[in-house]
């Protein structure tokens, strides 16, 4: 068997890790091929149940990504998301899901490397975690 | 061909940008040019702004009619349909009247066809050029062919021409041939050398044989004069030699310029014949050559010019009005050689290096290590006033944002060291006088740990030189006068403003005055407007300032321009652009066209073509998958056009580079055939082949089908339904408060022929700026009044209800409706938009005897008996100021602006009067910002006396017989003074106005100190967070009339841009409820940030204002049922791209739950 290589998806909001991401891509920052990006509007829109859906479908893990507190262009939207992902942290880990594959972090649009580090930082962690274990006990 | 806008903006920093956008939001056309290649200016090296310390900038985008500007980054690049931004232009001539200006633009080459640069920096690579980055503030190097902004859109290389050494190798390494310096073009340019010394055109013949130019010689002025006249081989340059035989040069230069006036004439001119050339030169020669020549330097020196020659455009436009918003430039103090170790010690830097240091992009990837020897930073200092504040350096005027700047970086330094590093600010005085300033300062010494020192900083040595450490001692004495030292691992330098390079040449070329400093003048009462009319200056090119005054001012120039281009060049007699009609294709079966740009070789290189167009073809719905040339290109986009018109697809996807740079393409093609622009889009299929080349060509294929299966499937989802109708707006505007803001924001609405009801509770209009009587510049603040008030009663748009209030508003965006009680009775009133201006007041604490004691009084009462001569200065025999009486202070956390410049007003009119009367002003810090400084230098030459006071040791007031005591310990003298002046004045500083009816009534917010909370404090300063409604004057922020006025006209253009559209739209992505799901819970409408949600209790539905949506999402993610849902990212949209996602990447394991066919199923629902 191949050795393990973590499959991640990446919900980032339009605004400011989107942007984040796309100068990573283009200033040819080291990046691992295994994240799919899915442009948000911003991370206050991230339903619990897309993060459960790819957790599902065969990701490893879901990192969400947005503004900087305080910066979001919706005014609040990556507060919100703060408060939904803390909660869908506790539910997982009922379902015996590490918190650590659903994380999320602030990437300003100017971090490129911030979302490089990131992404690498993860990836190295899930690596270690290995697959996700239990991914039948979520299916109901 | 001549084109015309309706205004020019010069200048595309965020000054330029906001003017230029807030005239194009009222449907003017705008051209925006800068001399840089990029655009941002200097905000595009800050990635940290007070007060979030974040970036902010997105939100200066448009909120209404969302889809017809860009709508991400604004670091990356900005869009609007009705404004044209060129780059790498400078404005060299102006003719005309207000109205009708004829400018003459001149637009540099980048020498890099767009079309064809893919940004692979092939060239980049190859350049031997190394110069300092202007965009890493010369921290790091780059190349003369290189990318202005690095993450800019488009983003194309730019050639350095000045820089490029000319040695061709960027030209041969490009793989597409996008670098332009027009080799063929060369036969046709044709050179004259006359000269009667053969050598000089042999050796120029010999340099030049690589360089294909046809050269041609004569050896007399006669010869000369005939060769020029020859039209079938037009001479483009001359080399003409001082001591030609026959007709004398001057005569060949005068024949030569009236044959071709575009002649260039390079005069060559032996050492002794220097001085002859030159007054020739004043003739209408280009150039003085002196001989010999170096062909070192003479080759690229011609080939350079051919360059400028061939491939510089200038540009006539006819526009109805100019901006000028040039912002300012960072005072470089290696300019006068060593100032406290600056360029020779590299831990000394400036402000904005300190910033790129901190930048993502800057030379350390955001680790603050130190220049030179890559040491993590612990300590640093900051210094205040480098540059500015500093007569020897003729800069006697304050930069303004310094300090802001510098607590910010502090506080910055302190985030990235995880709270490690220890900071320290060295201030003359903190000059913390905007809004929310002096809670931030507040925050950061009280929570954060800055240390604030006042003192200055003398000089600069090596903190240890034995050891060959970069580390730094710095030297200054404190307040007590003691010598103190310190070790530094950094000591910044807070740089001041400057004009910006080529203000006086713009100036004159404009006709415009500038002011002693070099910045563009303007007047009191008139903070927008130039010595020239129909020019007006934006942002900081009038003076320094900070983001949120920099977009006031720019809003209040943009008003001036659009009320110029509204009288001269109406806007009826062109016709407005048609909204684009697009077909409803909701009753036609999802069919996708997939077009594939191969431009860029890399992709054939790095993919198998085939196979993916194959597996493209195989996805639901795909019915055409296409490669075409180069999607960038007018051949390729035709390509495109022509491929949707043969099949007629209603979903298109693009496979390209740079999706952000097709935006407005998309919008184009829409049009064209008739397609919403939301069923279109652009996939980024470069950069994972660009980034990966060498890999397996399945690995990379993978990646490229995963993105544009992942585009196609969330396409599928789209809904394609047409938006909702266009909004009806009530052209009509009400003001609330009559005072200088309000009259003034009136007065911008109605000069637009736009009908404004003013309403002011008190019995006459005019408000606090009645009780100012005279200003520090000399202005008659009184009669200034008097006009105003007497235009706004004259004027046939204004309605004004004196002694009326507002007692009751509703509506929905762009239709409210308010009823105003009024002494007649009950009012109503239907309005778009809404400005309140309700004003504030000064300040009363009772204490320190006032109202006790007749010597004790405010400023304003001071004012008052200068003003009309009740006091007799002669009379007195002292007079004491206490300024930030209970300002700065507990529950008072603001500066209240205006009263340092007030005391100094007074203060000098007390020293004219009598110039021996003894002032003393007790103060903590004087906040003379920008270009009152001055004032404060005055008033310490006239030798008033300034004792600086702690908060926590503030001046001790007794009385003895009716006349004040005050004791204060002197810092300076390091003992306990005290004055026994006749007159006792305080500084109080300004109240905001009791609003909390109107809070409720139009459901705004004030901030912790009262004034009215603004929906963004920098980028949306005039804005209230719920829209159409707006702010302004003395309820805003504590301000001078200036100040004032500027915010007024700024308020003025936000509701001139919703009041100049009939109708107004929404955006593609917004909020849309499925009424059949939802149960009214009601939590989208709590948690919708922009009060865009209300349940209609008639119809028992929520309703979504679809003008206020600016399509957040967060009401989709909050719904329990689904209901609530976003266009353009539904539920099954994004969950079929999780599966496409997912999908694409397979690493050769068995998943737990396989859903092979999920994408099928779930994306064909729609």
């Amino acid at each position: 068997m191949e050795e393990f290589e973590p499959t991640i998806v990446a919900f980032v909001c339009n605004w400011c890790t989107y942007t984040a991401a796309d100068l990573a891509g283009t200033a040819r920052m080291t990046q691992f091929p295994n994240v799919r990006l899915i442009r948000m509007m911003c991370t206050g829109m991230v339903d619990p149940k897309y993060v459960i859906k790819a957790l599902l479908a065969g990701a490893d893990a879901v990192l969400i990504s947005g503004c900087h507190p305080g910066d979001c262009h919706y005014i609040n939207g990556n507060y919100k998301a703060r408060r939904r992902v803390k909660l869908l942290q506790e539910i997982l880990t009922g379902f015996g899901i590490d918190t650590r594959r659903v994380k999320l972090t602030w990437v300003g649009a100017s971090e490129g490397n911030e979302f490089a580090e990131t992404v690498n930082h993860l990836v190295n962690e899930i690596r270690e975690l290995g697959p996700i274990e239990t991914r039948e006990l979520m299916v109901v | 061909m001549k084109k015309t806008y309706g205004a020019l903006v010069v200048g595309a920093g965020v000054g330029g940008i906001r003017a230029a956008l807030d005239l194009a939001e009222t449907g003017q056309s705008v051209a925006l040019i800068d001399k840089k290649p990029n655009i941002g200016g200097i905000l595009t090296q800050l990635d940290y702004q007070f007060p979030n310390d974040h970036c902010g900038m997105c939100k200066m985008l448009p909120l209404t009619e969302r889809d017809g500007s860009s709508q991400f980054c604004m670091r990356k690049g900005l869009f609007h349909r009705n404004i044209d931004i060129m780059l790498s232009t400078e404005v060299t001539a102006l003719e005309g009247e207000p109205g009708k200006f004829m400018v003459t633009l001149r637009k540099r080459s980048a020498f890099v066809d767009p079309n064809k640069c893919i940004g692979c920096g092939k060239c980049s690579e190859v350049c031997p050029v190394k110069v300092k980055s202007d965009f890493n503030a010369g921290l790091t190097k780059r190349s003369a062919i290189y990318l202005p902004v690095p993450h800019n859109i488009p983003n194309h290389y730019v050639v350095d021409l000045d820089n490029c050494l000319r040695c061709w190798q960027c030209y041969n390494a490009c793989p597409t041939g996008a670098i332009d310096f027009k080799f063929e073009e060369r036969q046709g340019f044709h050179i004259l050398v006359a000269d009667s010394d053969p050598k000089t055109f042999e050796d120029m013949k010999d340099w030049l044989q690589d360089q294909n130019f046809p050269l041609r010689h004569v050896f007399d002025g006669d010869a000369a004069v005939d060769a020029l006249a020859d039209q079938s081989r037009q001479v483009r340059i001359l080399f003409l030699d001082m001591g030609l035989p026959g007709s004398d040069p001057e005569k060949v230069l005068r024949r030569g310029l009236e044959l071709n006036p575009d002649l260039h004439v390079v005069l060559m001119a032996q050492p002794d014949q220097e001085q002859a050339a030159r007054e020739l030169a004043g003739q209408g020669a280009k150039d003085v050559l002196l001989k010999p020549f170096e062909p070192k330097r003479f080759v690229p020196w011609l080939d350079k010019l051919y360059m400028r020659m061939m491939s510089d455009e200038t540009l006539d436009l006819d526009v109805g009005a100019v901006i000028l918003a040039g912002g300012f430039e960072c005072y470089d103090p290696g300019e006068v050689g060593d100032v406290l170790g600056y360029g020779r010690e590299p831990a000394v830097v400036t402000s904005v290096e300190f910033e790129r240091m901190c930048s993502g992009t800057g030379p350390s990837n955001a680790k603050l290590i130190r220049p030179g020897d890559n040491k993590p930073i612990k300590k640093i200092a900051w210094l205040q006033c480098v540059g500015s504040r500093d007569l020897k350096k003729k800069a006697d005027y304050c930069s303004s944002v310094c300090c802001m700047i510098s607590i910010k970086e502090a506080l910055l330094a302190k985030k990235l060291t995880k709270g490690e590093a220890e900071t320290t600010i060295f201030y003359m005085d903190m000059r913390t006088f905007g809004k929310e300033y002096e809670r931030y300062r507040q925050n950061a010494e009280a929570n954060d740990g800055v240390k604030f020192v006042n003192a200055r900083i003398h000089s600069v040595v090596p903190a240890d030189q034995t050891s060959g450490s970069k580390d730094i001692k710095v030297l200054y004495l404190d307040e007590a006068g003691r010598l103190q030292e310190e070790v530094f691992d950094l000591l910044v330098l807070a740089v001041g403003a400057r004009p910006p390079v080529g203000t006086k040449e713009l100036a004159e070329a404009l006709g415009i005055e500038t002011n002693e400093w070099g910045y563009c003048k303007t007047r009191y009462f008139t903070p927008s407007r130039t010595s020239a009319y129909g020019i007006f200056a934006a942002g900081s090119y009038n003076g320094p300032k900070d983001i949120a005054e920099t977009l006031i001012q720019s809003g209040a120039a943009a008003l001036e321009a659009s009320r110029i281009i509204t009288i001269y060049a109406p806007l009826t007699e062109r016709t407005p652009e048609p909204q684009p009609e697009y077909r409803n294709v909701s009753r036609e079966t999802p069919k996708i066209l997939i077009a594939l740009c191969t431009s860029c070789p890399i992709l054939e290189q790095t993919v198998d073509m085939d196979s993916l167009v194959a597996r493209l073809g195989g996805l639901a719905s795909v019915a055409q998958v296409a490669k075409i040339g180069s999607a960038c290109t007018k051949p390729g986009w035709e390509e495109i056009e022509a491929l949707a018109d043969k099949h007629s697809p209603n979903r298109i996807l693009i496979g390209a580079c740079q999706p952000y740079a097709y935006i407005p393409k998309l919008r184009e093609l829409g049009q064209t055939i008739g397609l919403n622009p939301a069923l279109m889009d652009v996939v980024d299929i470069f950069t994972p082949t660009a980034a990966r080349q060498g890999e397996d060509k399945g690995a990379v294929e993978r990646e490229v089908f995963s993105a544009l299966s992942m585009a196609s499937v969330r396409l599928l989802g789209a809904d394609p339904t047409p938006l909702p109708p266009a909004t009806q707006v009530t052209r009509k505007a009400l003001v609330v408060g009559g005072g200088l803001a309000g009259m003034t924001a009136a007065m911008g609405i109605a000069d637009h022929g736009y009908a404004v009801s003013l309403v002011e509770e008190q019995e006459t209009l005019g408000g606090q700026a009645m009780n100012i009587r005279y200003t520090l510049n000399d202005e008659d603040p009184v009669k200034f009044m008097e006009d105003l008030i007497d235009s706004v009663q004259k004027h046939p748009n204004i309605t004004v209800y004196k002694d009326a209030r507002v007692v009751l508003s509703s509506g929905r965006a762009g239709r409210f409706t308010s009823v105003i009680a009024t002494d007649q009775g009950a009012v109503s009133f239907d309005h778009g938009a809404t400005v309140l201006a309700t004003g504030g007041r000064e300040a009363n604490v009772y204490d320190y005897g006032f109202r006790v004691h007749k010597c004790v009084m405010t400023q304003r009462e001071l004012e008052d008996q200068l003003a009309s001569g009740a006091l007799d200065t002669s009379a007195l025999s002292g007079v004491a100021m206490i300024q930030c009486w209970r300002s700065r202070d507990e529950g008072r956390s603001y500066c209240s602006r205006v009263c340092c410049g007030q005391a100094l007003k007074n203060l000098l009119m007390l020293k004219k009067r009598n110039p021996e009367l003894p002032v003393y002003v007790f103060y903590r810090d004087i906040m003379t910002y920008g270009f009152a400084e001055t004032y404060y230098t005055q008033a310490r030459k006239a030798g008033a006396v300034f004792i600086r006071y702690d908060l926590k040791d503030k001046p001790k007031v007794e009385f003895e017989d009716k006349v004040p005591v005050i004791t204060a310990r002197d810092p300076i003298l390091q003992r306990e003074i005290q004055v026994r002046p006749s007159l006792l004045v305080l500084s109080g500083g300004i109240e905001p106005n009791e609003v909390s009816d109107l809070q409720e009534m139009f459901g705004v917010e004030v901030n912790a100190d009262g004034f009215f909370q603004e929906a963004e404090y920098k980028w949306r300063p005039v804005d209230f967070l719920k829209q159409r409604l707006f702010m302004c004057g003395l309820a805003r922020a504590p301000g001078n009339m200036s100040e004032t006025i500027a915010s007024a006209k700024a308020a003025a253009q936000r509701a001139v841009r919703i009041l100049s559209e009939m109708r107004l739209t929404s955006g593609s992505v917004i909020a849309e409820v499925r009424h059949s799901l939802c149960s009214l819970c009601g939590k989208c409408i709590s948690v919708c940030p922009y009060g865009a949600r209300s349940l209609d209790l008639e119809q028992d539905m929520i309703l979504v204002d679809e003008l206020l949506c600016q399509g957040c999402g967060a009401c989709a993610a909050v719904c329990p049922n689904s209901a609530s849902l976003l266009r353009g990212f539904r539920d099954q949209q994004v969950l079929s791209v999780i599966d496409a996602a997912l999908n694409g990447l397979n690493y050769g394991r068995a998943r737990a739950a396989e859903p092979e066919t999920a994408t099928q199923t779930e994306g064909g629902e729609s």
